[in-house]
């Protein structure tokens, strides 16, 4: 009966699949949160082009100093550029945050741009890399792109001065040709989104540099536990017939 | 010490309470598997409860702050996100014990003649849990928690003429509100558990009184020594104790793995969709609910009308309350019991677990179609059971429990 039981299980938990999202397939990014010298550019390049609209409102400047090896002057004089009420500089302690009016921003974007501290949480790295890379020239657009894996996105292509411009050659194939040059190669580009969607995906959970860590010395706590306490068993349990 | 003791127990029988129930109540000596579900669901109910006063203590309840109270426990406060993880995955893994413990019973007959009210406490239990988890995932204010809770309460508006009215007394508002989180967060942490901790209470209580059933279904106090003490029985403690901290600690192994290696279990413990803020003017794609109410969703999906499908969904649940008078055999371990028992609980498990897969997916027709196959054999199972449980070809029960290792 037990057997039956798990075999039936694992039946049903190989069957399960996830049902794909977005148009056109993911392309696979490789998550290292351990490669501190992608999260710091990561961080770099997030606060110089994304932070202006996009806030990070539950994460700290702060805690780069641990997460990010980065040292409180670093953080103060590269990564915060935001100001308070009375003209001085925003706090390290403080979240990341913007000065950005709702009401122009609906006006020039048509909504709000999200906060994406847990977008690599909801919407998954894979799909945040792929959106990142599949911007392409559209002249019936506002805002003159559009990006292949979100159709009619509102958001325009901030990182073209970096990737540059491309119309599509075939859009479901994933070809295209650059129109216009960025200051970066396609593979330069390819290796600063990396970096970027790394950052993001510690900023949605930075307890992930602590829990793998952690969990290692747990589990094997646990099994070394399991093991005496089966011991145990086994020595009480020897008189019982 | 012992004079201590003595002081003690002239005011209260502590030594006696330890006596009767730990070092001297016996326990058949046969014990499997699937014993140990119960006592895991306690330590799953402490710890649960244990978080949960962790967790109250910085989250907030309100429609305003509560998605970012739950960003701060997992960033800000010392061990939050371990206190987090711990009452989530706590949740879902009370589910996976809860199931087990039930499917125990209906292995081995343990809801039958003696231990009825003892089935009917633990019915009362896994329901009162389901409005707990229910409530609970209200709480993080997540576009899943809250149009889940959207289309579950929308439900009780389909009961006929006090539908809405009940459903709007429920939400305290017109929709999912500030109203809503509140009370739910009144029943989570304080009017739930209390009902819970009564009701547990009670099904120990009554387990105590005739003592546990075994996987062969028969009592071991019909066999007793010259002392009164069951031939087949051993003392609780220590024999029982130890081996259910072996249980634990294996349990724990698991359950920490995921705790610390993947919380959202790829999202059925977490939903992705849930670490988006609510949002009451945007529904999400699928609305999904957690994988543990998926069998009782799909069920309800099943029936085209929306009052029908409510009525099956609560059938689904009150079928189970009447199982010791739907089952009529007076054999009650299903290794004495008849092929058409064994078949019959096989396609129970099955259409559960096809239920919970359908109910986990958008709803196409093929999905539905075998949705309703699955409805079909869940509610079969109860009404072949009552039909041929009375006269089941079974076998002679042993005399004295057996032991298989």
């Amino acid at each position: 009966m037990i057997r039956i039981f798990i075999g039936m299980l694992l039946i049903f938990t190989s069957t399960v699949t996830f049902a794909a999202t977005g148009s056109i397939p993911l392309k696979p990014v490789l998550i290292d949160l351990n490669n501190k010298a992608s999260l710091q550019r990561g961080a770099q390049i997030y606060v110089n082009n994304c932070l202006g609209c996009h806030t990070l409102k539950y994460q700290r400047y702060v805690k780069f100093i641990d997460h990010l090896s980065l040292s409180k002057e670093t953080i103060e004089n590269n990564l915060i550029f935001t100001t308070g009420k009375n003209g001085e500089p925003t706090k390290i302690g403080s979240l990341m945050l913007n000065a950005v009016n709702p009401d122009s921003a609906k006006e020039a974007f048509g909504v709000m741009p999200p906060d994406l501290t847990l977008i690599a949480r909801s919407r998954g790295t894979e799909w945040l890399y792929t959106f990142l890379t599949s911007f392409y020239k559209d002249d019936t657009r506002p805002l003159g792109v559009n990006n292949a894996l979100y159709p009619n996105v509102g958001m325009p292509h901030v990182l073209s001065w970096m990737e540059g411009l491309k119309k599509p050659v075939n859009l479901e194939k994933d070809q295209y040709q650059y129109i216009i040059k960025g200051t970066m190669t396609d593979k330069e580009y390819q290796k600063s989104m990396t970096d970027l969607v790394n950052f993001l995906a510690y900023v949605s959970e930075p307890a992930q540099l602590d829990r793998y860590r952690i969990g290692f010395w747990v589990i094997l706590f646990l099994a070394i536990f399991s093991f005496l306490a089966f011991l145990l068993k086994i020595e009480y349990w020897k008189d019982v017939k | 010490m012992s004079k201590f003791m003595a002081w003690i127990d002239e005011r209260l029988p502590v030594s006696n309470f330890v006596k009767n129930h730990l070092s001297q109540y016996y326990a058949p000596k046969n014990f499997n598997f699937f014993y140990y579900f119960g006592a895991l669901a306690i330590f799953i109910f402490i710890l649960q409860i244990v978080t949960g006063i962790f967790l109250t203590i910085n989250y907030k309840p309100d429609a305003a702050s509560a998605f970012a109270s739950v960003e701060y426990i997992m960033r800000d406060v010392e061990w939050g996100w371990l206190i987090r993880y711990l009452h989530s995955t706590g949740a879902s893994f009370f589910f996976v014990v809860i199931y087990l413990h039930m499917f125990r019973a209906m292995l081995y007959g343990s809801y039958k003649n003696p231990r009825e009210l003892l089935w009917l406490f633990g019915m009362l239990i896994f329901v009162l849990l389901m409005a707990e988890a229910f409530m609970g995932y209200l709480l993080p204010w997540g576009q899943m928690s809250y149009w889940g809770a959207q289309v579950i309460i929308s439900l009780f508006g389909a009961i006929p003429y006090v539908g809405e009215s009940l459903a709007l007394w429920i939400r305290g508002d017109f929709v999912i509100s500030d109203a809503t989180l509140n009370r739910f967060f009144a029943f989570h942490v304080i009017a739930l558990p209390l009902l819970l901790f009564a009701l547990i209470y009670l099904h120990l209580a009554a387990l105590h009184t005739n003592g546990s059933n075994n996987p062969d279904g028969i009592e071991i106090k019909k066999n007793k020594d010259t002392n009164g003490v069951p031939l087949d029985g051993i003392p609780f403690h220590p024999y029982y104790t130890v081996k259910d901290i072996f249980g634990l600690s294996v349990f724990l192994l698991i359950f920490t793995f995921v705790v610390f290696f993947m919380p959202e279990l790829g999202g059925y413990f977490l939903e992705k969709d849930n670490f988006v803020p609510a949002d009451p003017l945007k529904t999400p794609e699928h609305i999904v609910p957690v994988w543990y109410f998926t069998p009782f969703y799909a069920i309800l999906r099943a029936i085209p009308d929306k009052v029908g499908g409510v009525l099956a969904m609560g059938a689904a649940i009150f079928v189970l309350f009447i199982l010791p008078w739907i089952d009529r055999c007076s054999v009650k371990s299903i290794r004495y019991r008849g092929m058409s028992y064994k078949v019959l609980l096989m396609l129970f498990v099955i259409s559960f677990f096809g239920l919970g897969y359908i109910g986990m997916n958008p709803a196409t027709p093929v999905l539905t179609w075998i949705g309703r196959l699955f409805t079909f054999i869940y509610f079969g199972f109860f009404v072949a059971l009552y039909f041929t449980s009375a006269n089941e070809k079974t076998k002679e029960p042993p005399e004295r429990v057996t032991m298989h290792d």
